[in-house]
C-alpha cells in the first residue's frame, strides 16, 4: 500500500464501476468500449510518461502540444509536397521533437526561470513556427500525409478497434519504468526533483538529468504526433494543444507531486487511464453534453481527493 | 484603455462636425483586415483570396487574427480596436463576436472610417454602417444540411459541435435542428470539452459514445472537416457505416476522399477563398470609383457530393489552399 499508485489505482477503480453501472446497455464495458478509452488514454499516455518523469526531477513541459501538431505536419509536408518517402520524414519529425527538447532543456538550466514559463514560450514558437513554414512551403496548415504500408502497419495497426498506439504506450510505460525504479538514473530524477543542491553536494549530474528528460519528452511528444497524423491520413498544426493540460494532469492524478520527488510509472499510467475512462464514458451516458466539462472537473476533483487521502492512507499505515 | 478613450474622442469630435469630414478616413493609411485565425485551414484560403486580389489590384493591406484561439471573444474586439486607432483607410472585418465586436464598428463608421464584413455578420452590417457583407449566413447553411437529411429520410439527427460558444458555428447547429424540426424529425445537440476540439481521437470516442447511448440515431452534421473524420471511424466502430449519415460544414482533402467513396454524403462549402478575394476587390473599387455590390454578396453553401467532388478534388491538388481543404 505504501505506494504512489495507491491512490489512483483506487481512484480508476471507483471511477471504472461508477461508468460501468451509469451505462449499462450501452457497450462501454465490451470489448470495442474498452478499446475506446484505451486508444484515448494511449495517445495521452505515451506523452503524460516522460512529462511525468520531468516533473518528478523537479520541472514543467508545456510545449508538448505544439511538438505533436509540429511532428504531423513534418511528415504531411514532406510526403504530400515533397512526394518523399514517410520514413525518413519520421526520423526527421523525432528528431525535431528531440531538438525541441534539447532547446527546451538548454535554456531551463542555463537560464535558470522557471520551466513552466519558458517552455509556454516554447509552445507558442513552435506552433507558430510550424504555421508559418507551412503556409511558406504549401500555402497550408494541414495536409494530408501519404505513408507506406510498413508505417501503417507500425504507427496505425489495428486489431478489431484497438489501435497500435496502446502497445507504444505499454512500451513507453515499460522504459520509463525500468528508468525510474530500475536504474541509477532513476534515483537521479528522485534526488534531483527532492532536493535540487543535496543531488548536486551528491555528485548527480543534475543538469544531464533535466536535459535527457526534456529531450525525452519532445521525443515521445513527435511520437504521438507520428501516430495522430498516420492514423487521421492528416497533420494538422493544433493537433496535441489540449494534451498541455491533459498530460500534467493526468501525472497530478496518478500521485506525482507538483513539487517534485514523489511519484511512479505505474501510477501516472493508472491516472491517464482514469482520464481516458472519464472523457470517453461520459458519452456513453448520453447526458446533456453541455454539462461535459462540468461533470468532468468534478470527477477529477473527486479523483485527486480520493487519490490524496487512500495515499495519505498508506503512507501512514506503517 | 487610452485607445479606446482616444478613439471615443476622435468619433466625438466627427459627429459634432457632422459627417463632412471623415476625420479618420486617411488617405494614406492601411488598409486592415481583421479575420480569423491561420491555424485553421479554412481562414488560411480566405488569407489566399486576400493576398490573391491584393496582387491583382496592387491594393497594400495588413492581415490581423489571433494566434492563440482560447480566448478568442475577449480577444477580437482588442484587436479591432488596436485596428481602429491606426486610422486606417479602410476596415475589412469579420465580426465573429458581436456583443463585443459591433460597438467598435459602429464607432468606426461614425468616425468615417469605411467598413465591409466578411465570413460572420450577416444580420448585422446593415445596422453598423457596414457597406456590405461577403460570405455565408451560418443559419442557412445548417438549414440546408438538416434539410438535405430529412429528404433523405434520417429520422434523427446528431448536431457535433467541437467549438461550443463560437456563436457562428452554433447557427450552424441552429439551422440544422430548425430544418430537422420543420420536417418532423428529431435531433440530439453534442459538444465536447474545449481542450478536445483538435483532437480527432478524442472527438471519435465522444461520437462513438453517443451514439452507443442513443442507437436511434441515424444521421450526423459536423460543423468542420476534421470532426466529420471522426464521426466516420465513429460509425464505423458502432459497426453502422451505411446505415449512419454523416455529412459536414467546410472541406478537407480527407472529407473530399470519402465522398468520393461514398462513405461521407456531402460537405458544405462557403467558398472562404472568396470571401477575402472579394473584399479587397470591392474595397478596392469603392476606395477609386466609390463602387460597391448592394447588400448581401453570397458566398455559400456550396453543396458537394458525388456528383461534383471529382472537379473538387482536382482544384485542390492544383490549387494548393484555395478550397480551405488539404
Amino acid at each position: 500500500m505504501k505506494r504512489p499508485e495507491a491512490g489512483a489505482f483506487a481512484a480508476f477503480l471507483i471511477t471504472y464501476l461508477f461508468f460501468a453501472l451509469a451505462t449499462p446497455g450501452t457497450g462501454f464495458v465490451s470489448v470495442n468500449g474498452t478499446a475506446g478509452w484505451l486508444n484515448l488514454a494511449a495517445e495521452l499516455g505515451i506523452v503524460a510518461i516522460p512529462v511525468g518523469l520531468l516533473m518528478i526531477s523537479g520541472e514543467f513541459d508545456l510545449s508538448i502540444g505544439s511538438t505533436v501538431g509540429a511532428a504531423s505536419m513534418i511528415l504531411a509536408l514532406g510526403t504530400n509536397q515533397y512526394d518523399l518517402p514517410i520514413w525518413p520524414m519520421v526520423f526527421l519529425a523525432l528528431a525535431a521533437g528531440g531538438l525541441i527538447g534539447l532547446a527546451n532543456g538548454l535554456a531551463v538550466v542555463k537560464t535558470k526561470l522557471p520551466s513552466f514559463i519558458v517552455t509556454l514560450a516554447t509552445n507558442f514558437i513552435v506552433i507558430g513556427a510550424t504555421m508559418g513554414v507551412s503556409r511558406l512551403i504549401a500555402n497550408v496548415t494541414s495536409s494530408s500525409i501519404v505513408a507506406s504500408d510498413s508505417a501503417k502497419f507500425v504507427f496505425a495497426a489495428r486489431w478489431g478497434q484497438a489501435n497500435i498506439s496502446i502497445l507504444w504506450w505499454l512500451l513507453v510505460a515499460y522504459i520509463g519504468y525500468r528508468v525510474l525504479s530500475r536504474s541509477v538514473f532513476g534515483n537521479w530524477i528522485y534526488a534531483t526533483g527532492g532536493n535540487l543542491d543535496a543531488a548536486r553536494g551528491a555528485g548527480v549530474p543534475v543538469q544531464r538529468v533535466k536535459i535527457s528528460l526534456f529531450i525525452a519528452t519532445g521525443l515521445a511528444a513527435a511520437l504521438v504526433g507520428i501516430l495522430q497524423g498516420v492514423q487521421w491520413n492528416s497533420g494538422n498544426a493544433t493537433y496535441g494543444m489540449g494534451f498541455v493540460f491533459q498530460a500534467p494532469i493526468v501525472v497530478v492524478i496518478g500521485g506525482v507531486l507538483l513539487t517534485g520527488g514523489y511519484g511512479s510509472v505505474t501510477g501516472i499510467v493508472l491516472g491517464t487511464a482514469l482520464f481516458g475512462v472519464i472523457s470517453s464514458g461520459i458519452f456513453y451516458t448520453g447526458w446533456n453534453t453541455d454539462w461535459i466539462q462540468l461533470f468532468l472537473g468534478l470527477l477529477l476533483a473527486a479523483a485527486v481527493l480520493a487519490n490524496n487521502y487512500v495515499r495519505r492512507l498508506a503512507l501512514s499505515s506503517k | 484603455m487610452k485607445l479606446f478613450k482616444s478613439v471615443l474622442a476622435a468619433a466625438a469630435v466627427t459627429i459634432g462636425l457632422g459627417a463632412a469630414s471623415p476625420a479618420m478616413s486617411n488617405d494614406e493609411g492601411p488598409i486592415l483586415v481583421v479575420s480569423g485565425p491561420l491555424s485553421w485551414p479554412f481562414f488560411a484560403a480566405v488569407k489566399k483570396g486576400f493576398d490573391d486580389a491584393a496582387e491583382i489590384f496592387d491594393v497594400d493591406y495588413q492581415y490581423i487574427a489571433v494566434t492563440d484561439t482560447s480566448n478568442m471573444t475577449s480577444d477580437y474586439p482588442r484587436l479591432l480596436q488596436q485596428a481602429i486607432s491606426r486610422e486606417p483607410r479602410m476596415l475589412l472585418v469579420g465580426e465573429f463576436f458581436p456583443d463585443g465586436m459591433d460597438p467598435l464598428i459602429k464607432e468606426a463608421t461614425a468616425a468615417g472610417i469605411p467598413v465591409l464584413i466578411h465570413n460572420s455578420g450577416q444580420t448585422l452590417w446593415e445596422g453598423n454602417g457596414s457597406i456590405g457583407f461577403v460570405g455565408e449566413d451560418p443559419y442557412q447553411m445548417g438549414y440546408k444540411a438538416g434539410q438535405i437529411q430529412a429528404d433523405a429520410g434520417v429520422t434523427t439527427g446528431l448536431c457535433f459541435n467541437q467549438v461550443p460558444g463560437n456563436p457562428t458555428v452554433e447557427e450552424r447547429c441552429n439551422g440544422y435542428v430548425a430544418a430537422m424540426k420543420k420536417a418532423g424529425k428529431e435531433t440530439i445537440y453534442q459538444t465536447i470539452g474545449t481542450g478536445d476540439a483538435t483532437n480527432p481521437q478524442a472527438m471519435t470516442q465522444a461520437i462513438k459514445g453517443s451514439l452507443q447511448a442513443n442507437p436511434q440515431i441515424d444521421g450526423i452534421y459536423t460543423l468542420n472537416a476534421v470532426p466529420a473524420m471522426s464521426a466516420l471511424r465513429a460509425v464505423d466502430e458502432v459497426g453502422r457505416k451505411g446505415e449512419i449519415m454523416v455529412g459536414t460544414a467546410d472541406l478537407s482533402n480527407e472529407a473530399l476522399l470519402a465522398i468520393k467513396n461514398g462513405d461521407l454524403a456531402f460537405a458544405m462549402d462557403q467558398q472562404p477563398y472568396l470571401q477575402g478575394f472579394m473584399s479587397i476587390q470591392i474595397a478596392h473599387q469603392y476606395l477609386n470609383y466609390g463602387l460597391h455590390p448592394i447588400g448581401h454578396v453570397k458566398t455559400g453553401p456550396l453543396v458537394i457530393d458525388s456528383s461534383n467532388v471529382d472537379e473538387t478534388l482536382q482544384v485542390n491538388k492544383e490549387h494548393a489552399g484555395v478550397r480551405g481543404a488539404s
